[in-house]
């Protein structure tokens, strides 16, 4: 546990770090104040004034502004002298939109709603703010998104901000802005130029674009036919560039599918692979940590209010709960009911089987039969894109959890006294008990901390998927999978069997489509185990040797 | 009582009738006074999140219809039986209701494997079934009434709305099986007849060997966990702007997609969503800021401010907390289309056999083809010799709250199951 305490405030810092952005504060906050009231207030006509009006601004209330109204957070409310408010309210406290100032409602207050067209406007607007953020990332996103739209008033927008910016990979997605823009609005000479550019910045989004121009201009010819063969060109460039991009997503898409197979499975690798027992009850217990999940952060909700600072924390604090109470669920489960049974393996599965039926009825009595919502914390939720291959940030954590949980796993087995009676009681029970080793307590901490782990990977499921009472029967098979695959009583083979198949996986898949795939990768799993029984590493255990 | 409804299953309808003999018995009312009345969906398995919600809300028009004085003076004597989520499993439970419990008529199933397999036993014994659950068309059995939305009463709105608002791309995606497999092909060829080339289309498409297509969109099995890949190729389709995806993934593989989705960073501003699968009851286990102004195309929306739409939420609501059947979740309970559509179809049956002046299934088939009117909580709604009903369609979109607002609407469209090969591309 030692390295656990010591490695998880690392972890929260770096990523911390990394994500919370400090919005900066410029421009006249009082005029986009106004401005954003009239966009309330007004009419249609008003709307596009202020609308036009606020492109000049740059303060960041807009971008506050623009989330609260998409999520209904911007409220009106008749004051006593028959003029109306427009509060705005953030995590729980409610200001006034036109000075700023704390109010605390009390008259009567209704939701302000924005049209469909008004947010898309709204959503342009504060991506063209963006271009001024001082977070490289956002800059760059706003200038790919502006171009996308090949409007011909951004233009000079970006043009004007060009020569400011001095980072290379922002200098490259404006200009790749400017000419997807050119494309389409640029004279012929522009067009040229554009062309060539996006061909030699091998410009992903671009490509879509060069096609239409390519499709359009064979109407017209001589003009264009240079043209033309400047498109074509650099299309062929982009094209063997998006080939390799491609794999690369590939790769990251493996390589996390993989950390959620392993994040799932390593719990049963222990359970079943150095315990012999076989557990059917675990996909319950990765149920168990996705409720632990769903329960802390529901408390946190009432307690600091969604969104707000405290909020964000609620995910790494329900990682260890999450872990422990599926431990000592575990340890429950051991001393209840499979310490009787270590020499019916069997009638474990049976008994196993029992209580994942007991608990799944459980979940629902409390839970309800739907499934239960748990939201990402703000750090978690987006992406990073980098070389036109997006990896989002819920997916990085994943992987490197996945990683520190094996590094963890083989310290604690290969490096601690428990470790060695672990290993002593896997080669053979009975012998190692009478060597002194205390097994029955080896076996219940051995089983908690595969439980534990099971736990953990609900945690990290409930970020990405469902949670609900029958969330573990979505991944006991794949469970299984790995571990058998892998070689039971194996840790490491469980970790390459993961990976491996989350690879094959996610390789298949474009080609193939998701249903194919899914059963190529079954069926190349009953041919590998024709002719490796023992799976990938096989070893000999006390529980094949039966 | 929960935790053996797998088992308990078998034994349900036993349990029931010894329960409907006691109070037969016992209450004043005899065997004459009474109509027996199938209701048959999944109150266990994987379709038991959607399906005990319609069991609910018929439970409820049943003890209004009895209070207001029953249907031709006899009052509604339910029959519940329990589908399981096993399709074959309906197939004899349908038996049982038309066999040995001579039900008068069934509301029930979800799925539309579900129905298809029960549609042979009604024929067989010429009964009555009410389907409320949207669907793909293609079929019009003479023992089944279709309260459900029609593909043109759906996904055609939707796709129209898109294109008034500009939207130039369409992405397909769903679930393999029957219907969105049916309903996107239908789309497809919708989209082709407005002009859309195929290029525009994504998510793939598969031809036979005449180069017919066969297939359109993007499908994952049942429960799909994983969409990295499908999302990762949403996000290049809409890069060039104007795109939207169309969504049929049916049942809890739709949280995964919105997370994926989200992630990525796209936005309903950037690329809108439009479901036929999620409905306000669904909405309850999707984490609601992933969703902001994502759409959703049904004929009723819990949001309709009329009076009708009050006195139902107002009425369910008061049965709920009254209640005593078993297994009745209590909080936060919401009213969606499917559910609303159960209501109807007992109204309309209702009127039909006052209508009919009798409870025999094929004189009460006919006196719904005549055309029957029922003023719903969704408008109204009128039966039509096609065996579907004209009814509005609502487009509306998702607030944080787990709720639609409407933004159009399509006044008395009729019911048109029969629709592939009918758009000729321009």
């Amino acid at each position: 546990m030692k390295t656990y305490t010591t490695l998880c405030p690392v972890f929260i810092l770096v990523f911390a770090s990394l994500f919370f952005v400090i919005p900066d504060a410029r421009g006249d906050e009082k005029n986009a104040r106004s401005l954003l009231v009239d966009i309330v207030n007004g009419d249609s006509v008003g709307q596009e004034a202020a609308l036009e009006a606020l492109a000049d601004e740059s303060d960041p209330v807009i971008n506050a502004f623009y989330s609260a109204f998409r999520s209904g957070n911007i409220f009106l409310m008749s004051t006593a002298d028959g003029q109306t408010q427009v509060l705005i309210k953030e995590v729980n406290d409610y200001s006034d939109l036109l000075t700023g100032e704390a109010v605390n409602p009390t008259g009567e207050l209704s939701v302000a709603r924005a049209s469909r067209g008004l947010r898309r406007d709204l959503k342009r607007l504060v991506d063209l703010l963006d271009l001024n953020s001082p977070n490289r990332s956002k800059k760059i996103a706003a200038a790919e998104k502006l171009g996308l739209s090949q409007n011909a008033d951004y233009l000079p927008e970006l043009r004007k901000r060009l020569p400011q910016q001095t980072e290379k990979s922002v200098i490259k997605a404006f200009q790749e802005g400017i000419y997807i823009t050119e494309l389409k609005v640029g004279s012929l000479e522009e067009k040229m130029r554009a062309v060539k550019g996006l061909g030699k910045m091998k410009s992903l989004p671009a490509k879509g674009f060069l096609e239409a121009l390519i499709e359009e201009s064979a109407a017209d010819e001589e003009a264009n036919r240079k043209l033309m063969v400047e498109a074509k060109n650099a299309l062929m460039m982009i094209n063997s560039h998006q080939a390799i991009v491609e794999k690369v997503g590939t790769l990251f898409r493996g390589l996390s599918l993989g950390s959620v197979l392993l994040l799932v499975s390593y719990g049963l690798a222990i359970t079943f692979g150095q315990m012999g027992v076989i557990n059917m009850a675990h996909g319950e217990f990765i149920a168990i940590g996705g409720y632990t999940v769903y329960i802390i952060q529901n408390f946190f909700a009432n307690q600091f209010g969604v969104g707000s600072t405290g909020y964000e924390w609620y995910f790494i604090i329900s990682l260890p709960f999450a872990f422990l109470i599926a431990a000592l669920a575990g340890a429950a489960l051991e001393r209840g009911l499979v310490q009787f049974l270590y020499s019916r393996p069997l009638e474990s599965l049976l008994a196993t089987w029992g209580v994942s039926m007991i608990l799944q009825q459980i979940f629902r009595l409390q839970f309800g039969a739907a499934n239960v919502s748990v939201s990402s914390p703000e750090w978690l939720s987006g992406s990073f894109s980098a070389g036109g291959v997006s990896m989002s940030y819920s997916r990085m954590f994943l992987i490197f959890f996945a990683l520190f949980v094996v590094v963890l796993t083989y310290l604690l087995l290969n490096r601690t006294k428990w470790g060695l009676h672990v290993r002593a009681t896997t080669l053979n029970r009975q012998m190692a008990s009478n060597l002194g080793v205390p097994s029955a307590r080896v076996n219940m901490l051995t089983f908690a901390f595969g439980s534990g782990l099971a736990g953990l990977a609900g945690a990290f499921i409930s970020q990405i998927g469902n949670v609900g009472p029958s969330m573990g029967q979505t991944y006991i098979v794949d469970s299984f999978m790995v571990v058998v695959v892998g070689g039971v009583a194996n840790l490491f083979g469980s970790a390459i069997s993961s990976l491996g198949i989350g690879m094959i996986d996610q390789s298949l898949q474009p080609v193939l489509g998701p249903v194919m795939g899914k059963i190529s990768v079954l069926f190349a799993i009953i041919l590998f185990l024709q002719f490796r029984p023992g799976g990938l590493f096989p070893s000999r255990s006390r529980s094949l040797d039966d | 009582m929960k935790l053996f409804t797998i088992a308990a299953s078998k034994m349900r309808s036993l349990v029931i009738g010894a329960a409907c003999l006691a109070i037969s018995g016992s209450v004043s009312f005899g065997e004459e006074d009474t109509v027996k009345v199938g209701v048959l969906h999944s109150l266990s398995g994987t379709m038991a999140i959607s399906e005990t919600s319609l069991r609910d809300v018929l439970l409820f028009t049943f003890d209004e219809i009895n209070e207001a004085g029953g249907v031709l003076g006899k009052k509604i004597e339910p029959v519940v039986v329990d589908g399981a989520s096993d399709w074959p499993l309906f197939a004899e439970k349908a038996e049982q209701l038309l066999v040995q419990d001579k039900t008068a008529v069934t509301f029930g199933c979800w799925t539309s494997v579900s129905r298809k397999s029960v549609l042979p036993v009604y024929e067989k014994y010429k009964g009555l079934l009410f389907y409320p659950v949207q669907y793909e068309g293609e079929e019009m059995s003479p023992n089944i009434f279709y309260t459900a939305e029609a593909v043109n009463q759906q996904a055609i709105p939707a796709v129209d709305y898109l294109l008034e608002e500009g939207y130039k791309k369409f992405y397909l995606i769903g679930t393999d099986y029957v219907y969105p497999q049916t309903t996107n092909l239908v789309l497809f060829e919708y989209l082709k007849s407005k002009g859309v080339p195929v290029e525009s289309i994504g998510g793939g498409l598969r031809e036979d060997a005449e180069g017919n297509v066969i297939s359109a969109g993007n499908y994952t099995p049942f429960g799909h966990s994983d969409f990295q890949q499908i999302v990762a190729e949403i996000k290049a389709f809409s890069a060039s702007g104007d795109a939207c995806v169309i969504n049929t993934i049916n049942g809890d593989a739709n949280v995964p997609f919105f997370k994926e989705f989200a992630a990525s960073g796209l936005t309903s501003e950037d690329c809108p969503v439009v479901s036929f699968s999620l409905s306000e009851d669904e909405f309850r286990s999707l984490p609601a800021k992933d969703l902001i102004g994502h759409l959703g195309c049904w004929t009723y929306f819990m949001s309709i401010d009329t009076p009708a739409n009050k006195k139902f939420i107002d009425g369910f609501q008061e049965w709920l907390s009254k209640t005593e059947v078993t297994g009745v979740v209590k909080d936060d309970r919401v009213t969606c289309s499917p559910m609303v559509l159960s209501y109807n179809g007992v109204y309309l049956w209702k009127a039909a056999v006052e209508k009919a002046e009798s409870f025999d299934p094929e004189k009460v088939m006919a006196a719904l083809k005549s055309g029957i009117s029922f003023d719903g909580p969704g408008g109204t709604v009128t039966s039509q010799e096609n065996h579907h009903l004209t009814k509005t369609v609502y487009i509306g979109e998702t607030l944080e709250t787990g709720q639609f607002s409407i933004i159009k609407s399509f006044d008395d469209v009729v019911g048109e199951p029969f629709l592939k090969g009918t758009f000729m591309p321009k």
